[in-house]
């Protein structure tokens, strides 16, 4: 016979409150009276230790029903044969070990008692069990799905550690939810395995289990915990005397119950350059900043690191130094010269510094195919197409990534755009459309779901129904199609050229076919379609492990031998592995699983100056809050599934027994018939006992 | 009816011997009018059972006896004179001059009590019933209480069984008891014969209750000593070990029931039988009462025994 709770068994201490009432016969406090104690006096003194055991009858019901109500909560469990056991349970069962190897699992010992709880699971299969072993953090993985052989899963157990991503249940729930899905052995079991963070865990997500599963959470974590960790930076740019220099701020935190004096060091490319040193009290945060530094011309590795603890991964936090981005811009402006009428334009890319716009100004008759070399954007300002050589070397410029932004005035029309400049115009120019005499249009439609125009989306964003266009150039165009003056007309059209992009506006920029550039909406207006024209993407100094890195714009494109085209990288990890990504592979996006400063190229240009990533573990992670997991357990729970509270795994099988004998019933019921019958015996008894009227 | 003679007819309808009802104690216990009490036993009973001691002249024609010179020329029978031409007197049985004292002790060790009364309450309702009953017989009823000395005493009087009823009411156990020196002080103020009764726990050694009781009966004195005993005090059946305290002296023993109740249980029935010896030896009157019994039937008992006795006498 086993115990489900065997701690209970010390309840049977309780067995000495009925042998102490019947034996010892404690003395009562208060004292009895009684008329003389002239006859007592004459009898020999009996001293209470002397007495023996009263009642006994009584005093066996009232110790048995003591034994059965120790027993009942015990939870006995008759032990059967392997077979008998199997047959109980109604044949095998389908167990999907969730084991979680999420960062915070590297706290204390909470990845060897995870293992540890595992293990005992794997060695818990009975003969006609499959088991998965997932692994998850941010993402899961079936390391070893449908297996039937405890060797292999214990293999697995062993060589699996804890990783630098955050946690996520949903998917390893997800990946729990198809495998027990497809599988046809009636019992259905899941043993999640986890520290159980709070950040971990959305109430939202739709993770239910299949109908019958149990669910059991096996809770490693510990309760106290002592970790310090760079949560944050920040960089603050400025230009002092010509030269943009950085302010580097840092957030720390100490989780823990005492307080703690913090070293922090900020390192650039391994090099120590400022120390600054702050205490910080126990479960708080503190700020470190740093002297400002002037940034390196090329970007250069970064790192602040605190003293060391016991988890040493998170006392560094790694970014990029490197200067403010920008976009090299062409302006190709028309064939008048003198005007004034460019002058909207350009003042409006200068002003801007994130990104800043490198503006360089071509008349259209003095353009050469050297000034398009190293740009990203080519604004076509009320110009013409140019002819020849010329015109090739932009269709290619467009193909091979870069942008074309044209402003569509009087100087844009089909005579002076033939055949849709080859094709990079989405629709050839029309007539030019006078609204003069009703005042103007303005913007009727606008798409504000567009990456293009998408910050005009908010509440307060910019009002680009204010302008009033009162010439415009029409086009005849089905797709594409960003905005429409209020008369249906396009008013911005889009068109996807190779791996380049063209952008047309249906009006000038020169204040006289409309009043935009009076306009405070201008300026993001501008902004925004330049951006997006040339395919800028906004880069960051930090990512977080399991944050999809874009790699656009680091190399050329590729081709391969089928003439499907890609861009492909090969990206070096912290810990030195060799990742190819993109091509024809896939996207190219790299998705950083370590903690650390990730090098990527161009494939196949190993000279090449590398993109410096540096990639950090979650912040949500850090926070190493935790929740009850039976909340978890009864969100994936269906309604009336069987959920256990936090038991071991190899008291699972226990408990299902105990469940299916369900003996502490049957104890629990002839203790209460004894309890009566042991009330109506004291009661008799007490009959006889005497109580003085006074 | 009133509240207290509903409590009455209840105390005779609740249990007793097929042909008899009998009053519980408890019953009583709940009646705060002592004089109802005494009233509604006593009634029940039969009355004028006992006699007085002495013959006198009442209207109850006892015998005739010669006349002698000196006799009091007022009794002589006239019609004998008449009839036989000799003189001769008529003697009567007094039933109205007799003193019924009630002796009671009050004592700590009579506070004590675990069948719904004390020893003290049951014993104001025995002397209370025994005092109207004798006052009904035209009997000069008085009271003493007292514990090691006399407590209180009303004299006996014809007139005084509202004081007699009034002195058992207020009387409290406390103190501690010796009989010998408040029994010494009645017997040198009771000058007349008079019944006595003792209402008292004896609690003390059978030759000193013999010995205190000695001046009472030498002196004449019809003495009735009534000796009233707890249910518990007999059997002691008590079951919890703790300390005991001795209500009289405060003293405290620790004690074990379950160990002692054989010999305690000895030892008490050695101290009843040995005063019930003495003082029958002694002429004195002497009844045992368990205090959880019916009062009226302890009545009927003792003027069973009273009647017997007259008889014998």
């Amino acid at each position: 016979m086993s115990f489900l709770a065997p701690l209970f068994a010390i309840g049977l201490v309780a067995l000495a409150v009925p042998i102490l009432v019947h034996l010892v016969h404690k003395e009562r406090k208060e004292t009895t009276p009684f008329p003389s104690l002239m006859f007592l006096l004459r009898t020999p003194y009996q001293h209470s230790r002397r007495q023996r055991i009263r009642d006994w009858l009584l005093f066996l019901t009232r110790a048995m029903v003591f034994l059965l109500l120790v027993a009942a909560f015990s939870r006995p469990v008759f032990d059967r044969p392997p077979d008998a056991q199997a047959a109980a349970l109604g044949g095998g069962r389908e167990l999907v070990i969730l084991l979680d190897r999420s960062f915070s699992m590297r706290v204390g010992d909470r990845w060897t008692r995870a293992q540890a709880a595992a293990r005992q699971a794997v060695d818990g299969l009975g003969p006609a069990d499959r088991a998965t072993l997932v692994l998850f953090a941010d993402q899961a993985r079936a390391v070893r799905e449908g297996t039937e052989t405890r060797a292999v899963l214990r293999a697995a157990v062993d060589s699996s550690t804890p990783g630098d991503a955050g946690t996520r249940y949903a998917p390893a729930l997800v990946l729990a939810r198809r495998t027990l899905a497809e599988s046809q052995l009636p019992k259905r079991e899941v043993i999640v395995i986890s520290d159980f963070q709070r950040s971990g865990w959305d109430v939202s997500d739709d993770a239910k289990l299949p109908s019958g599963t149990t669910v059991t959470p096996v809770d490693v974590a510990s309760a106290d915990v002592a970790d310090r960790a760079v949560r944050a930076v920040e960089l603050r740019r400025a230009v002092v005397d010509g030269r943009e220099r950085i302010t580097v701020t840092a957030r720390v935190s100490n989780v823990g119950p005492a307080a703690r004096g913090i070293e922090a060091r900020l390192e650039v490319a391994g090099r120590v350059v400022a120390t600054s040193r702050l205490d910080v009290g126990a479960d708080a945060g503190g700020v470190v900043t740093f002297e400002s530094l002037a940034i390196p011309e090329s970007p250069q590795q970064a790192a602040i690191r605190i003293t060391p603890d016991a988890v040493p991964s998170d006392d560094v936090l790694h970014f990029v130094l490197e200067r403010a981005p920008s976009i090299p811009v062409l302006v190709v402006e028309g064939l008048t010269p003198g005007s004034d009428r460019e002058v909207y334009l350009q003042r409006a890319l200068e002003i801007g510094d994130r990104p800043s716009f490198d503006v360089s100004v071509r008349r259209a008759s003095q353009l050469s195919a050297a000034d398009l070399s190293g740009k990203r954007l080519v604004i076509m300002n009320n110009a013409p197409w140019p002819t020849g050589d010329l015109a090739r070397r932009l269709q290619e410029f467009v193909n091979n990534g870069g942008g074309l932004l044209v402003v569509a005035g009087d100087a844009v029309t089909a005579t002076s755009w033939p055949g849709r400049a080859s094709g990079l115009l989405p629709a050839a120019p029309g007539d030019m459309k006078d609204r003069l005499a009703d005042k103007g249009a303005i913007l009727g439609a606008i798409d504000r779901s567009h990456p293009a125009l998408s910050v005009f989306g908010g509440a307060q964003s910019g009002d680009l129904s204010a302008a009033r266009f009162y010439r415009y150039r029409t086009f005849q165009a089905d797709s594409g199609i960003l905005a429409r003056f209020d008369d249906g007309a396009p008013a911005v059209l889009e068109q996807q050229t190779g791996n380049g992009r063209t952008i047309v506006i249906a009006s000038s920029f020169d204040g006289l076919w409309n009043d935009l550039p009076r306009q405070p909406v201008f300026l993001p207006f501008v902004h925004q379609l330049a951006q997006y024209a040339s395919g800028y993407r906004a880069g960051r100094s930090v990512y977080e492990v399991g944050d999809p890195v874009d790699l656009q714009g680091v190399g050329p494109a590729v081709a391969d031998s089928t003439g499907a085209r890609g861009l492909a990288y090969v990206a070096v990890s912290p810990k030195g592995n060799r990742l190819r990504i993109g091509g024809t592979q896939g996207e190219a996006a790299l998705v950083p699983a370590e903690a650390g400063i990730y090098e990527v190229r161009p494939a196949g240009e190993p000279g090449a100056r590398p993109r410096l990533v540096a990639v950090n573990i979650p912040g949500r992670e850090l926070d190493l809050s935790r929740f009850d997991p039976t909340r978890l357990t009864h969100s994936v729970s269906t309604v009336g599934d069987s959920i256990d509270s936090g038991s071991s795994p190899a008291e699972v099988d226990l408990a299902q027994r105990e469940r299916k004998q369900s003996v502490w019933w049957y104890l629990l019921l002839l203790a209460a018939t004894l309890l009566v019958a042991e009330s109506m015996l004291a009661h008799r008894l007490s009959r006889h006992r005497i109580t003085p009227v006074n | 009816m009133s509240d207290a003679a509903r409590s009455i007819q209840e105390a005779r309808s609740t249990e007793g011997v097929p042909g008899r009802t009998f009053l519980d104690p408890k019953v009583l216990a709940r009646i705060d009018d002592l004089e109802l009490v005494a009233r509604f036993v006593v009634e029940g009973f039969i009355s004028g059972l006992h006699r007085s001691p002495h013959l006198g002249f009442s209207t109850d024609f006892a015998e005739h006896r010669q006349y002698m010179p000196g006799d009091d020329t007022r009794h002589m029978d006239w019609r004998v004179y008449a009839r036989t031409d000799r003189l001769y007197i008529k003697n009567y049985e007094a039933d109205t001059n007799a003193n019924f004292l009630v002796i009671l002790d009050v004592s700590g060790s009579m506070g004590y009590g675990t069948s719904g009364l004390t020893k003290l309450e049951y014993a104001k309702y025995l002397g209370a019933c025994l005092a109207y009953f004798s006052h009904r017989q035209r009997d000069r009823v008085g009271l003493v209480t007292v514990d090691s000395d006399i407590v209180d005493f009303v004299p006996p009087s014809a007139k005084h069984l509202n004081q007699v009823l009034h002195g058992l009411d207020r009387a409290k156990a406390k103190g501690r008891g010796s009989l010998a020196m408040p029994l010494l002080k009645v017997s040198e103020s009771q000058h007349r014969r008079s019944i006595l009764l003792l209402l008292s726990d004896l609690y003390e050694p059978a030759d000193k209750i013999r010995d205190a009781l000695g001046p009472l009966r030498d002196a004449g004195h019809d003495l009735v000593v009534m000796h009233l005993l707890d249910p518990a005090e007999l059997n002691f059946t008590f079951d919890a070990a703790g300390t005991f305290e001795d209500l009289e002296s405060g003293e405290r023993i620790p004690v074990v029931p379950g160990r002692l109740r054989t010999r305690y249980t000895e030892l008490i029935r050695d101290h009843l039988v040995a005063v019930e010896k003495l003082l029958g030896e002694g002429r004195i009157d002497y009844l045992m009462v368990d205090t959880s019994k019916p009062i009226d039937e302890v009545l009927f008992q003792y003027l069973l025994r009273r009647e017997r006795m007259q008889s014998v006498r």
